[in-house]
């Protein structure tokens, strides 16, 4: 299948020659006639049903037409040519086809528009006498009308599009049967039959001269336009030499690439880049002819050419300068169906138009300028016969080398700037981008803010209240089914909360730092602290340090130790820096980064925690607060010093250890510890984090080791490393995570001690840290 | 100038000035390089000499609205290149001009003995009704002339031709040349030797009003118009 469309594709490409086009479409396989079936190469790109159809016509038409005068005759030995040597046509076509690629790579020439050149091989073809207009004409001349003319009346349209309609119909039946000139006399005719129609209809009774003008080159151009696109018809029309011509004068050019400015006297200058752009500018327009499909685009081109070469010329330039200048730029430019393009526009442009106005001016200056290259001698150019006839058997390339390096050059620099400008436009995309990202970085953090801000307010406004439960019975049952439930709500909460959980994080743990100063101060404020985070290891458990996983009895011993660290701290450093700390202290987790990263998992850790705290502000699910709460009755039991409830608490606090113990293992300095076993006894911990049924079992050895060396190795860390280093940042640190142990403390006194009162630091805390 | 003063002109602004002119009338300026057919032009159109306004570009295609005996007339200037070498190809100009200027430069005998080869130009170029005008340009080199005034009046004589001596510098003249030729050119098509519907006439006819009919002008005014 792929084989067959590809050699399809290459028969069609050496039979029907098209000018390079850079894509073959679907379409082009289609039958000419769009009938809608396949067409042929063989049968001239027909499918076979019209493909019959068109041989009968042309049968038919030569036996019309051998009355005729001879384009007649000379259409059907065309015909008799391409049948058998199409091979060495295709050969003359790829000859065209390098020589215009490579005047597009030259000059970029943009356009490359399907053309219907080289028809010679079908020169037969005619439009089928059933042949309609497809609407698509209709369409866009309505549009054209609309766009071009809006003050004008639907009728003024509607006649429009009546006269190109019959306009078309009639070229295309009289294109059988007429010659060219006989079809351009008629497309005359038919132009002033419409130009005397706007005159005598009431319709038009008050448009102005010169908008009928514009009506009448409106309908000429849609007109021709459709007409210019089927082949043979009036452009490069079958039975004329056109083509012919076209090649030879193409030739001709390329032959004569060794005129130079000094030939014609034209005062051109090679080494002004002004010059050559302008130069370049005009060559540009004189290729686009080509593309132009209409008579009156083709003009408009050629007079934007001319405008150009005008400029070339200098300040006061003449007619006696420009023709000069434009056989030059025609020499250098060698457009594409020159000869055809001329033809067609003398033929079938409106000849008032052509022969008045300044695109006619300029149009018979091209026409001029191309017969003087038709008709070049060496007389023509003050040369003697011996040199030009030099020149002239010099080989095309090696001419004029210096104009197409210098052409060249210029369309090098135009791409550039083509593509400068693309970078620019890319730049300017990138900005307005990154504007919009700036801006949608701004919105997420004020968004982020505000959401914090309602949280910060919700959570004020209704402070977290758990009602102690006091049925013991319903205790046994549930520590298996709350760990799972623990479970779950650390799992769901942690992965979608990281990002916001921090600020509230912070907002937590950062209050205590503001309150250090009156730790500081009021060391016994901690001990009723610490009883209260014993007590509520759950409320928050995460902040928890060594101390708060103890059972009651521990809670004895630590207190005397925090006391006994707290007050050889303050008096040793914390005194010293007495003024200070609050700045520094609540400055460290904010802008000490190695202190800081060591917290995120803590952090998280705590979050989720946290949630389990607050399960009623951010509006959980009923079943979830109700898991929380059933969690939360074993601590008030424990607050109340209810022995067999401590399993429970165990575990919640032991994954929070894992996270204080992340936070241990962090420091750089651990391993210098005296008291190494920490590490060791911390693994278990971490191991047990998710709160797994398994402890359980654990609970009692656990309990042991936690007592033992967390609370000592907690402090005992901080401690060496407070003491070994230099005073200020050690202090820092320290202090810092002395005051998140107190933090720890204080929170969790909040919740826990303070069920039923509203505790009275952690509203105003968070407010602090809000600001 | 002062001769017509029943031959207004005046100038409309090209983009938006009012376009009801009647006719519209293509002239070519031709004659040898170098004789100034640029300037008569550029004077004519913009009443400025050429080489006083060097930011001039484009001065070889003009156009200029006039008014003879009441009818607005368009005229189109086309001028062309003058180089011997260029003679053979620039017969194209010639089609559908209404009136030729032929220019040559009195201090410049050449140019002058170039004539007869540009009026038999001229002459199988153009339609029998096209309106010759010979102008000895720059009048105002008085000194070096080249060309007198007597000779170049009898050959215009002998050739049937409207003769004046101007200079594009000084505008002298140059309003009289383009005028006198616009007027007989009128003239005949109100004498109906020029078919205004042949496209080589050189003339477009625009009903200025639309409901007028379009033969009433020039029958109309054939009488009072000389």
């Amino acid at each position: 299948m792929w084989y067959g469309t590809n050699l399809q594709r290459s028969y069609k490409y050496m039979m029907f020659s098209k000018m390079p086009s850079l894509r073959i479409d679907q379409s082009d396989l289609k039958c000419k006639n769009g009938c809608d079936y396949f067409g042929n190469p063989q049968w001239q790109g027909y499918c076979s049903k019209c493909h019959r159809e068109q041989l009968q016509r042309q049968r038919w038409a030569e036996k019309g037409s051998s009355t005729l005068p001879k384009p007649e005759q000379k259409k059907e030995s065309g015909f008799k040519l391409t049948s058998h040597s199409s091979f060495s046509k295709f050969e003359e076509k790829r000859l065209r086809q390098s020589e215009t690629l490579k005047k597009a790579n030259l000059l970029k020439f943009s356009v490359f528009k399907k053309s219907s050149t080289d028809d010679h091989d079908h020169a037969m073809e005619r439009k089928p006498p059933e042949f309609k207009i497809p609407p698509m004409v209709n369409e866009g001349m309505k549009r054209d009308f609309r766009l071009r003319f809006p003050n004008l009346t639907p009728q003024m349209d509607r006649d429009a599009r009546l006269f190109a309609h019959s306009f078309i119909m009639d070229v295309i039946k009289c294109s059988n049967v007429m010659t060219v000139d006989e079809l351009s006399e008629r497309v005359q005719r038919q132009y002033q039959r419409f130009m005397k129609h706007m005159d005598s209809s009431s319709h038009f009774a008050n448009v102005e001269p010169d908008t009928k003008e514009l009506l009448m080159d409106f309908v000429e151009k849609h007109a021709m336009t459709y007409l210019h696109e089927l082949p043979s018809v009036v452009f490069s029309p079958a039975g004329t030499e056109d083509e012919r011509l076209d090649r030879a004068m193409s030739e001709r050019i390329q032959q004569l690439s060794w005129v130079g400015e000094t030939h014609l006297e034209c005062k051109l200058d090679r080494t002004n880049a002004a010059c050559r752009q302008l130069l370049y500018k005009a060559i540009s327009e004189l290729l686009g002819m080509d593309a132009a499909l209409s008579p009156g685009g083709k003009v408009a081109r050629v007079r934007r050419a001319c405008r150009h070469v005008l400029a070339l010329c200098g300040a006061p330039a003449s007619a006696d300068d420009l023709l000069p200048a434009l056989i030059f730029t025609v020499l250098k430019a060698n457009p594409p169906r020159l000869v055809s393009n001329i033809n067609f526009v003398t033929r079938f442009c409106n000849a008032q138009r052509l022969m008045t106005g300044e695109g006619g001016y300029y149009f018979t200056n091209l026409c001029c300028a191309v017969s003087f290259i038709e008709n070049l001698t060496p007389e023509s150019l003050n040369m003697d016969r011996k040199e030009f006839d030099c020149y002239m058997a010099m080989p095309a390339s090696i001419g004029g080398s210096a104009w197409a390096a210098a052409l060249s050059l210029c369309g090098a620099s135009r791409e550039a700037e083509e593509q400068r400008l693309q970078v620019e436009n890319l730049m300017a995309e990138t900005r307005a981008l990154k504007e919009k990202g700036d801006q949608l970085a701004v919105n997420a953090e004020s968004f982020e803010k505000e959401i914090a801000k309602k949280v910060q307010d919700v959570l004020a406004k209704t402070p977290l209240e758990i009602k102690p439960r006091r049925e013991l019975p319903r205790l046994g049952s549930l520590t298996a089914a709350t760990a799972a439930l623990i479970d779950l709500e650390v799992d769901k909460l942690n992965p979608s909360q990281i990002n916001n959980v921090p600020k509230i994080e912070q907002h937590e743990s950062i209050p205590p730092l503001v309150e250090q100063e009156p730790l500081n101060t009021n060391k016994p404020k901690l001990c009723p602290d610490l009883h209260n985070a014993c007590g509520s290891t759950e409320a928050q458990p995460k902040n928890l340090p060594a101390t708060s996983t103890n059972l009651q009895e521990n809670v004895t011993q630590i207190i005397p130790q925090n006391q006994n660290y707290l007050e050889s701290e303050l008096i040793v450093t914390n005194i010293q820096y007495q003024d200070e700390p609050i700045i520094t202290f609540s400055q460290t987790p904010e802008d000490k980064s190695p202190s800081r990263s060591p917290l995120n998992p803590w952090e998280v850790k705590q979050t989720s925690s946290l949630e389990l705290l607050t399960p009623s502000p951010l509006g959980f699910t009923p079943f979830d607060s109700r898991s929380i709460d059933e969690l939360m009755t074993p601590d008030d039991f424990g607050s109340e010093q209810v022995p067999g409830l401590s399993n429970v608490n165990y575990d919640i606090d032991l994954s929070d250890f894992s996270g204080d113990n992340s936070l241990a293992e962090d420091v750089p300095r651990e391993p210098k510890d005296p008291f190494s076993p920490d590490p060791k006894k911390y693994y278990p911990f971490e191991a047990r984090d998710p709160f797994s049924p398994i402890l359980d079992k654990f609970d009692e050895f656990t309990l042991v080791d936690t007592k033992t060396n967390e609370t000592s190795g907690a402090f005992e860390v901080i401690h060496r490393a407070s003491s070994s280093r230099d005073p200020f940042s050690p202090v820092l640190q320290e202090s810092f995570s002395l005051e998140r142990d107190a933090s720890l403390l204080d929170d969790s006194h909040s919740p826990t001690s303070t069920s039923l009162l509203p505790s009275p630091l952690l509203p105003q805390t968070s407010k602090t840290n809000d600001h | 100038m002062y001769l017509n003063l029943a031959f207004r002109t005046h100038f409309t602004n090209m983009t938006s000035g009012p376009y009801n002119y009647s006719y519209i009338f293509k002239y070519i300026i031709i004659g040898d390089m170098g004789v100034g057919k640029s300037c008569l032009l550029h004077q004519f159109t913009e009443k400025k000499f050429m080489a006083d306004c060097p930011h001039t570009i484009g001065v070889e295609f003009g156009t200029r609205i006039i008014e003879v005996a009441g009818q607005k007339i368009k005229l189109q200037i086309w001028d062309t290149a003058g180089q011997e070498r260029f003679r053979a190809v620039t017969r194209s100009y010639y089609r559908g001009a209404a009136g030729a200027l032929m220019v040559y430069d009195i201090t410049r005998r050449s140019t002058y003995n170039h004539l007869s080869s540009w009026l038999t130009d001229t002459r199988n170029l153009t339609n029998p009704s096209t309106v010759i005008f010979l102008i000895g340009n720059k009048s105002d080199l008085d000194g070096q002339r080249d060309v007198t005034y007597e000779e170049a009046k009898q050959f215009a004589d002998e050739n049937g031709l409207m003769f004046v001596e101007a200079s594009a510098k000084t505008g002298q003249n140059v309003e009289e040349a383009f005028l006198e030729t616009a007027k007989k050119i009128y003239q005949s098509i109100q004498d109906g030797r020029l078919d205004l519907n042949a496209a080589e006439s050189g003339v477009q006819h625009k009903p200025a009003s639309p409901g007028r009919p379009l033969a009433a002008p020039p029958a109309a005014r054939d009488n009072c118009a000389c």
